[in-house]
């Protein structure tokens, strides 16, 4: 009896492991499967409402027409979720044709390494995409084979481009009779004026994205583009403690002391401090063209306008997320088309109504006067060559090492000590690329 | 199906008292019975535990192949100084979440059923277990955005409410200023924690016998002398279960870290959880977050194991 059921356990559990195993091919079976049935699977996280959502939207109409066929199986995805699985659900069978994905070394660049992505390089002279999108735009959608991007084979394609700013209200400003700044002296005594009246004049958040991006914007005030491209593309050796980077902490820091940029910042996430920017508590407010829609739709009580970094040739910014082409996905021709059609003019005009930077960067037939100084602005950039992409790029962990950072120098840290830290993050990553 | 079972049953006991082959015939039918929680122990707890452990030896982004690194990242935690930081962090929140509300929670529990439910009313002190176990009840993520939102430093309600009272000089970034950040991470722990002592420890009380505390009473004893030496020799069960599972829950803590800081301002309420969580999903260094996990479970699992001898031998 004991030998018996010691047997109909083990025998039990062997089918259980085999059911398990059968579930796990089965899954992958009925993925493939797929292949021959004209369906285009669309992923992409950019929320309801926002210029890109409603751009796209046009793209899979469009593609539904010269498609009658085919269906398109579209899904909202969360960036979170995208961000986390990715990499898992691009190793499955279970793809989709075509999905959003955040550009740079550490997402798609990672993704294209380990092959997990479709080499778009014919597609790129095909469709021509390689003409139509600028060098500046060209370099988030290039990798090469240890994932830098910048040269090597295109592996996403971007309908949009992306670059920071500062919001200004416009009320406010005249309020205390100040003009739009357009060098750095002007800047600093607009903000005095705005300190004098017990007013912060920067809305920041340094348990977010933007307190960093403020430091960055110092830096790049007295960087060029080939520091920015050794940063970025490890072409040249970087120096945290260079005269530039120097700068930027005393800056940053001196800002914080003299309270252009408030000290209890520190905890605040991007949201608050848009939310602080949107309710007139702070005048102005350094972010990227991504908050466009939002103040476009939310800002009713003030005029509001935008105005580049004084004084800066380059300013951080690049070709927005990529559209991907998964390497099991099903229907790659069908994704191609889709993402020519999201360059379309049709949608490229939409983007541009609605707030977001089209790649072709056109003000032809867009009315809004706000959208227009957006594109405008990114036109200066970019004959400039002036997109110097985003500080936490060069490796995977230097958002999380710059949040930190940032915060320890709002809260009085030494600025030699953190300018340290992050060579040696900078360093360590580096090396390990080999 | 019950007749089956009742066969078998008297099957067993009649071969058991014929042959004296003892429990282990006994039992024998009833591992079948084991399977479904074995099962679930292998897929849930066993294979991904062997898998990260295996992995706290790799390089890995998350995809493709790992490569083996042997001890490299044991040797890159030995030296990490945000890994050692948040390692005092750790002891810190043990202090919030098992230390301070096991003797609080003591206190107030002991007063519920000492003084409340006797002075006032039974429904009273129910009511008031109630309240004090209600934060229990909510979830973590929820709780932590709200009192985010209550100690946010320009429009929160804790600040906003001193500067109307005259107290503004009061008023304090608590969450970002790396002095205050861990102490109040740590205030919000002991206000979110203490309910689940003080419920254990009622319960405790019930069956404490009334006799011996009324003979101490006669003799002179102090409500202290009472409670230190009659009342908590006889639940000291229940301290070490509560102080175990709390003990266990800080050191896993992560939704308050997640929710309330991030681990900021700079590290300074950084955990291991968290670190980990970080390592894995935006540094993308699998390795060294399943490294940082692997080091916690057997901090975990030596807590565990230390409790548990403490209170098997205070048992015997």
């Amino acid at each position: 009896m004991p030998r018996k059921s010691t047997g109909l356990l083990i025998a039990a559990l062997l089918a259980l492991t085999a059911g398990l195993a059968a579930c796990g091919s089965s899954g992958g079976g009925s993925g493939s499967s797929g292949s021959s049935s004209k369906v285009l699977k669309v992923w992409w996280y950019e929320g309801q409402g926002s210029a890109y959502q409603i751009a796209w939207d046009q793209a899979i109409a469009d593609f539904k027409k010269q498609h009658p066929g085919v269906t398109v199986q579209f899904s909202l995805k969360s960036f979170n979720q995208m961000q986390q699985n990715a990499s898992m659900i691009l190793n499955s069978n279970n793809v989709p044709d075509v999905m959003e994905y955040n550009k740079g070394d550490a997402t798609t660049g990672l993704l294209s390494k380990q092959g997990l992505l479709t080499d778009l390089t014919p597609e790129a002279s095909k469709y021509g995409w390689d003409k139509l999108l600028g060098p500046d735009l060209q370099v988030t959608a290039k990798y090469d084979a240890k994932g830098v991007m910048g040269s090597g084979n295109w592996y996403g394609v971007s309908d949009y481009a992306e670059y920071v700013m500062v919001y200004y209200n416009k009320a406010m400003f005249a309020k205390y009779g100040l003009q739009v700044p357009t060098t750095m002296a002007q800047l600093t005594a607009d903000m005095d004026t705005f300190v004098k009246h017990g007013v912060t004049p920067f809305a920041n958040a340094g348990n977010d994205y933007v307190a960093m991006q403020y430091l960055y914007e110092m830096e790049l005030s007295q960087s060029s583009q080939q520091q920015v491209q050794d940063y970025e593309r490890y072409t040249g050796k970087v120096d945290f403690h260079s005269a530039a980077w120097t700068n930027a902490v005393k800056t940053f820091q001196d800002w914080v002391s003299k309270g252009y940029i408030a000290k209890n910042s520190v905890g605040l996430t991007a949201t608050q401090a848009g939310n602080d920017f949107e309710t007139g508590k702070n005048p102005m407010m350094l972010s990227g063209s991504w908050w466009y829609g939002t103040f476009e739709s939310g800002i009713k009580n003030f005029q509001w306008g935008t105005f580049l970094w004084p004084g800066n040739t380059l300013n951080a910014g690049s070709g927005g997320n990529l559209f991907v082409v998964p390497k099991n996905a099903a229907s790659k021709e069908l994704a191609y088309d889709f993402i020519n059609d999201t360059l379309q003019p049709d949608v490229q005009k939409l983007l541009a109504d609605n707030g977001a930077v089209p790649v072709a960067a056109t003000t032809d037939g867009v009315s809004n006067p706000l959208n227009v100084e957006l594109i405008k602005n990114f036109q200066t950039l970019a004959n400039n060559n002036g997109l110097a992409y985003y500080p936490d790029w060069p490796t995977p962990n230097f958002y999380n090492t710059l949040l930190a950072q940032t915060q320890d120098l709002m809260n009085g840290a030494s600025g030699d000590s953190v300018l340290s830290t992050l060579q040696t993050n900078y360093d360590q990553y580096v090396s390990s690329l080999g | 199906m019950t007749v089956t079972a009742e066969r078998r049953r008297s099957g067993a006991a009649t071969r058991g008292a014929g042959t004296g082959a003892g429990a282990g015939t006994r039992s024998a039918p009833y591992l079948t019975y084991l399977l479904p929680a074995t099962a679930l122990f292998a897929v849930v707890i066993a294979v991904p535990l062997v898998m990260n452990i295996y992995t706290s030896f790799t390089r890995w982004t998350g995809v493709g192949p790992r490569q083996w690194a042997g001890l490299a990242n044991y040797r890159q935690l030995w030296h990490d100084s945000e890994f050692w930081a948040s390692m005092w962090h750790s002891l810190a929140l043990v202090t919030a979440m098992a230390v301070i509300p096991t003797v609080l929670g003591l206190l107030v529990a002991a007063a519920l059923f000492d003084v409340i439910a006797k002075r006032y009313s039974e429904r009273t002190a129910s009511f008031l277990r109630a309240c004090i176990y209600l934060p229990q009840v909510l979830p973590i993520i929820v709780a932590a955005i709200v009192w985010g939102w209550i100690l946010d430093p320009q429009y929160g309600a804790l600040n906003v409410a001193l500067r109307d009272i005259g107290l503004g000089f009061l008023a304090h970034d608590l969450l970002g200023d790396p002095h205050t950040a861990l102490l109040t991470v740590m205030a919000v722990l002991v206000w979110f924690q203490l309910g689940y002592p003080v419920v254990i420890f009622m319960a405790a009380l019930q069956r404490t016998d009334p006799a011996l505390s009324e003979a101490a009473e006669i003799d002179g004893a102090t409500w202290r002398q009472r409670l230190w030496s009659v009342v908590v020799p006889q639940i000291r069960p229940e301290i070490y279960v509560v102080l175990l599972t709390c003990t266990v829950a800080s050191l896993r803590a992560f939704g308050w870290i997640y929710a309330l800081t991030s681990g900021g301002p700079g590290v300074s309420t950084q955990v291991p959880s968290y670190y980990s969580y970080q390592s894995f999903f935006t540094d993308l260094d699998v390795g060294y977050g399943s490294a940082i996990a692997t080091v916690m479970t057997l901090i975990i699992a030596a807590v565990a194991v230390v409790f548990l001898w403490v209170q098997r031998r205070h048992a015997g």
